[in-house]
C-alpha cells in the first residue's frame, strides 16, 4: 500500500512507511538535502495537496507556524494520501497570464522578406499576456501545433503579429501558412506560454539590455525592445538582428524610427552568408562574435536571445565572456518542432 | 593433506603497519580504498585506533546506542574538555542547546543572505577586475571566516587571522601520529596551536569581559555566555572555550573547503561547470556533490563504545575509539558509482559528509547557505571563470580536507 508524491510534475510511488525525500531520491529526482535525520531543515517543502505524517520532525526544525503553513521536512515525512509538494525556494515566481483557448481571424498575410511573412490575427477578445511570450497555432485539418513568438508590446493585446519563415517541406508553413493561408480564414490559437518576458515593471531598474534576434527570432525580441524603451526612454539598448543576407532583413523603417525617438538604441543589421549590398554600410559575420567586439564589458547587463539553438548556445558564452551575469540571460530556443515548420 | 582453503580467510593486513600520517594527508584515498575492500573497519597502527572507512559501517557507529562521542586524542589535546564534539549526556545537551538557536534553519533564514552576501560582494570587489585570482585564499576562505566572524561577534578580528587560526588549529587537531606506546609521535606538532589559542584568548577574552557585561544580541558567543542562564550568570568561559576553538576550526574552515572542492570538481567537468554558472539553481546539488566527492570533515570525528560490542564481525571491548572517515565513505563503491568522479547528476543519495547521530553537525543549514551565496555571488560577478592550468591543484589533508589553492584567470 502506499500513495503518489508529485513535484513539478513528476510523479513517484512513495511506500506507506517510505520518507518522501527518500522516494524522489530513489526515482533520481533530486532535492536539497543533507542530515536526513530530520535536524537540519535543508529538505523543507510545501505541501500543496494532500495529507502527510511528520512522524519525529523536531519542533525545532519545523515548527508548529510551519507545519501550520504546509511545510514538511521530506526526510521525516510520510504519505497519508497522494499528494503534491513544491520547493520552498521556488514560490514566490511572478504572477502569470491565463492560458486560453481562443479562435482567431487572419487580418493580414504579408510577405516582408526572403521566404518570411508577417501574419496578423484578429482576436474576439484582449488576450492578456507579456511582450517576449509565444502562442501555439493548430495546423488545420491536424493535431499539428506549431510555436510562434507574438511581435507585440501587451497593449496590443486584440491584434497579435507573428513572424513566420519558410521550412521546406514543412507542414505547417510549405503546406500551410505559406500555402493559401488568406485573410478571414480562423485559426485555433492557445496561449499565452513562455517566459521570455523583462522583470514587471516595478523590479525593472532600467539597466542596459543587449538582444540578439536570429531570422525571425526578431518577433519577440521587438515586443520586449519596444516595452524597455516605454518603460525608460533613455535606456541603453543594444539589438542585433542576424540574417543570411541583405534580403533576409525586415522592419527597418520600426527600427530606425525607434532609434531616431530613442538615443540609447542601436539597431545592428548582421549579414552571416552573403556580403553587404553597395551603400548599406551591413556588418557581415556573426552577431554574438560582433557582440564581443563592440561590448568591453557587459556588467550589470540584461541579455536576451531567440533564435537556432547554435545562435544561443553562442551566445550565452558571448554574454559570459563578457561578464554579463548568467541570472540575467534569458533565452528562447526555437525548439525542433520549429524546424519541421 | 592440507590445502589452502584451510588457511584462515583473513586478508593479510600487515600493510596497515606501513601507513604513514604524510601518505594519508598528501592522499588518503587509497589506502581507504585499500581498508574498504579488505578491512572496512581496522586497527590502523599510526593512528593508534580502529578506522571506520566505509559507509555502513560509518552510519551504524555514529548513531549505534553503543558508542558515544569522543574527540580523537589529537583533537583533546588541541580543544581540551569539554569540546562540543567530544562530549555526551547533560554537557553534550547544554552545548548543543547553546550553539543551536542561531543555527536553526528558521534563524539562519533570517540573516543569512544580509549576512554573507555583502562579505562575498566586498571580497568579490577587491579582485574581480584582476583577471586573475587565487579562489581559495582571496576568495573560499574570507568569505567563510569573514561570514562566521561576524556571526559570533568577532568584528574586530581580521579575515587574514582567522584564517592563520584555523590553519594552526587543524594542524594540530590532525599531528594524529602514535607510538607503538601510544604517545605521540610529534609533541612538537602541538606548538602552533597552543600558540593559535594563546593568540585567541588574548583576542577573545576581553570581548567576554565586554559580553559578560553587555549582553550582545547579534553576537553568537555573547548568546552563549548567557542563553538559558540565571539572571545575573554566565557560562563559565572555560567551559566555552574548547566550543569556541570547534567553531574557529571546522566551522571557520569547512564552508571555504566545500566551495573550494566543489570548484575544483566543477572546473574538472566543464560541462557540469557551464550548467552550474548557467543555472545557479544547480548550485545546492553541486555543493552536495562536492562535498561527497572531497569531504571537508574527511576523517575529524570519533565515536567509542560504551560496552563490548561486536561491529561487522569485530569484537570491540569498552571505551574502544573508532575514528569514523566520512571522505573514505562517501567514496564506497557500494554506494556510489565510479565515486572519484565528480558528477552533480548521479543518483542523489544522501552522503555523510555532516555526519550523523547525535553528533551530527549543527551547521549543516548554515554551511550549505553560505557555500550557496558564496558560489551564486562568484559566478554572478565572474561568469567566464578559468581554472589556470599552469599547475595542478593540490588538495591536503587527512583530518579536515580540501585545496591549497585554486588558481584562475578570466577575461576582464
Amino acid at each position: 500500500m502506499g500513495f503518489t508524491a508529485t513535484v513539478g510534475g513528476r510523479s513517484v510511488d512513495c511506500a506507506e512507511d517510505q520518507p518522501v525525500l527518500d522516494a524522489f531520491l530513489r526515482a533520481g529526482i533530486w532535492m536539497p538535502n543533507s542530515c536526513n535525520q530530520g535536524t537540519c531543515g535543508t529538505c523543507k517543502l510545501r505541501v500543496v495537496s494532500g495529507e502527510v505524517d511528520h512522524r519525529s520532525s523536531p519542533a525545532d526544525t519545523l515548527t508548529d507556524d510551519e507545519r501550520a503553513a504546509g511545510l514538511a521536512l521530506a526526510c521525516q515525512a510520510r504519505l497519508r494520501s497522494d499528494a503534491v509538494v513544491e520547493s520552498t525556494g521556488a514560490v514566490g515566481g511572478r504572477a502569470t497570464h491565463p492560458l486560453r483557448d481562443l479562435t482567431a481571424t487572419v487580418l493580414e498575410v504579408a510577405d516582408i522578406a526572403r521566404d518570411t511573412r508577417r501574419v496578423r490575427l484578429g482576436l474576439p477578445e484582449p488576450l492578456a499576456f507579456d511582450p517576449g511570450q509565444y502562442i501555439e497555432l493548430t495546423v488545420p485539418g491536424t493535431d499539428l501545433r506549431r510555436q510562434y513568438s507574438l511581435a507585440n508590446t501587451a497593449d496590443e493585446d486584440k491584434v497579435l503579429e507573428l513572424h513566420v519563415r519558410l521550412v521546406s517541406g514543412g507542414a505547417a508553413t510549405e503546406g500551410w501558412l505559406f500555402d493559401g493561408l488568406a485573410v478571414g480564414d480562423r485559426i485555433e490559437v492557445t496561449g499565452p506560454l513562455g517566459d521570455f518576458v523583462l522583470p514587471a515593471a516595478e523590479e525593472d531598474d532600467g539597466g542596459p539590455m543587449v538582444l540578439i534576434g536570429g531570422g525571425t527570432g526578431l518577433a519577440p525580441l521587438l515586443g520586449l525592445v519596444r516595452t524597455a524603451l516605454a518603460r525608460h526612454p533613455q535606456r541603453e539598448v543594444l539589438l542585433y538582428h542576424g540574417v543570411r543576407g541583405a534580403e533576409d532583413l525586415y522592419d527597418l523603417d520600426l527600427l530606425a524610427e525607434l532609434a531616431e525617438v530613442h538615443p540609447g538604441f542601436t539597431f545592428v543589421p548582421v549579414l552571416s552568408h552573403e556580403p553587404a549590398p553597395d551603400g548599406t554600410g551591413y556588418r557581415t559575420g556573426l552577431p554574438t562574435d560582433l557582440f564581443v567586439d563592440d561590448v568591453a564589458s557587459a556588467r550589470g547587463w540584461s541579455g536576451w536571445l531567440c533564435g537556432p539553438p547554435a545562435m544561443v548556445e553562442a551566445g550565452v558564452k558571448a554574454f559570459k565572456r563578457r561578464r554579463l551575469a548568467p541570472r540575467m540571460i534569458h533565452r528562447e530556443k526555437f525548439t525542433p518542432a520549429d524546424a519541421l515548420g | 593433506m592440507t590445502t589452502t582453503s584451510e588457511k584462515p580467510a583473513t586478508p593479510d593486513l600487515a600493510w596497515l603497519d606501513d601507513i604513514t600520517m604524510t601518505e594519508l594527508e598528501r592522499n588518503p584515498y587509497k589506502v581507504y580504498e585499500r581498508l574498504r575492500a579488505e578491512a572496512p573497519l581496522a586497527y590502523v597502527p599510526v593512528l593508534g585506533s580502529y578506522v571506520a572507512s566505509n559507509a555502513e559501517i560509518c552510519r551504524e557507529i555514529a548513531t549505534s546506542p553503543d558508542f558515544e562521542g569522543v574527540i580523537t586524542p589529537a583533537g583533546g589535546r588541541t580543544f581540551g574538555h569539554p569540546a562540543i564534539i567530544g562530549v555526551n549526556g547533560d554537557i553534550h545537551a547544554d552545548l548543543r542547546g547553546m550553539v543551536e538557536p542561531a543555527l536553526q534553519p528558521v534563524e539562519v533564514d533570517s540573516y543569512v543572505e544580509d549576512l554573507v552576501r555583502p562579505i562575498a560582494r566586498r571580497y568579490l570587489e577587491q579582485f574581480e577586475n584582476d583577471g586573475h585570482a587565487d579562489l581559495v585564499s582571496q576568495y573560499c576562505e574570507p568569505v567563510s571566516v569573514r561570514s562566521l566572524g561576524d556571526l559570533l561577534g568577532l568584528h574586530d578580528v581580521d579575515s587574514d587571522t582567522l584564517r592563520d587560526w584555523f590553519a594552526k588549529l587543524n594542524r594540530s587537531f590532525t599531528n594524529a601520529a602514535m607510538t607503538e606506546d601510544g604517545e605521540f609521535a610529534n609533541p612538537e606538532g602541538f606548538v602552533e596551536g597552543d600558540q593559535a589559542k594563546a593568540e585567541i584568548q588574548a583576542a577573545v577574552d576581553p570581548l567576554i569581559d565586554k559580553w559578560i557585561a553587555e549582553p550582545d544580541e547579534t553576537s553568537a558567543i555573547s548568546r552563549w555566555l548567557h542563553d538559558g542562564m540565571p539572571p545575573g550568570q554566565t557560562r563559565d568561559r572555560e567551559y566555552i572555550y574548547p566550543t569556541i576553538y570547534v567553531y574557529l576550526l571546522g566551522a571557520m574552515q569547512e564552508p571555504g573547503h566545500g566551495m573550494g572542492s566543489t570548484l575544483v570538481g566543477l572546473f574538472g567537468e566543464p560541462d557540469q561547470m557551464e550548467q552550474v554558472v548557467d543555472d545557479p539553481a544547480l548550485i545546492p546539488r553541486a555543493l552536495s556533490e562536492g562535498m561527497r566527492w572531497t569531504s571537508p570533515i574527511w576523517s575529524g570525528t570519533a565515536r567509542i563504545s560504551t560496552g563490548p560490542v561486536t561491529v561487522a564481525g569485530i569484537d570491540l571491548p569498552a571505551n574502544t575509539p573508532v575514528i569514523l572517515s566520512y571522505g573514505s565513505a562517501n567514496h564506497d563503491t557500494g554506494l556510489y558509482d565510479a565515486p572519484t568522479r565528480f558528477d552533480f547528476h548521479r543518483p542523489p543519495l544522501p552522503h555523510l559528509a555532516f555526519g550523523a547521530g547525535t553528533h551530527a553537525c549543527a551547521g549543516i543549514y548554515y554551511a550549505n547557505h553560505v557555500m550557496r551565496i558564496g558560489l551564486e555571488e562568484l559566478f554572478e560577478s565572474i561568469p567566464n571563470l578559468e581554472r589556470d592550468t599552469s599547475s595542478d591543484v593540490d588538495f591536503w589533508g587527512w583530518g579536515f580536507r580540501g585545496p591549497t589553492s585554486l588558481p584562475v584567470t578570466w577575461e576582464v
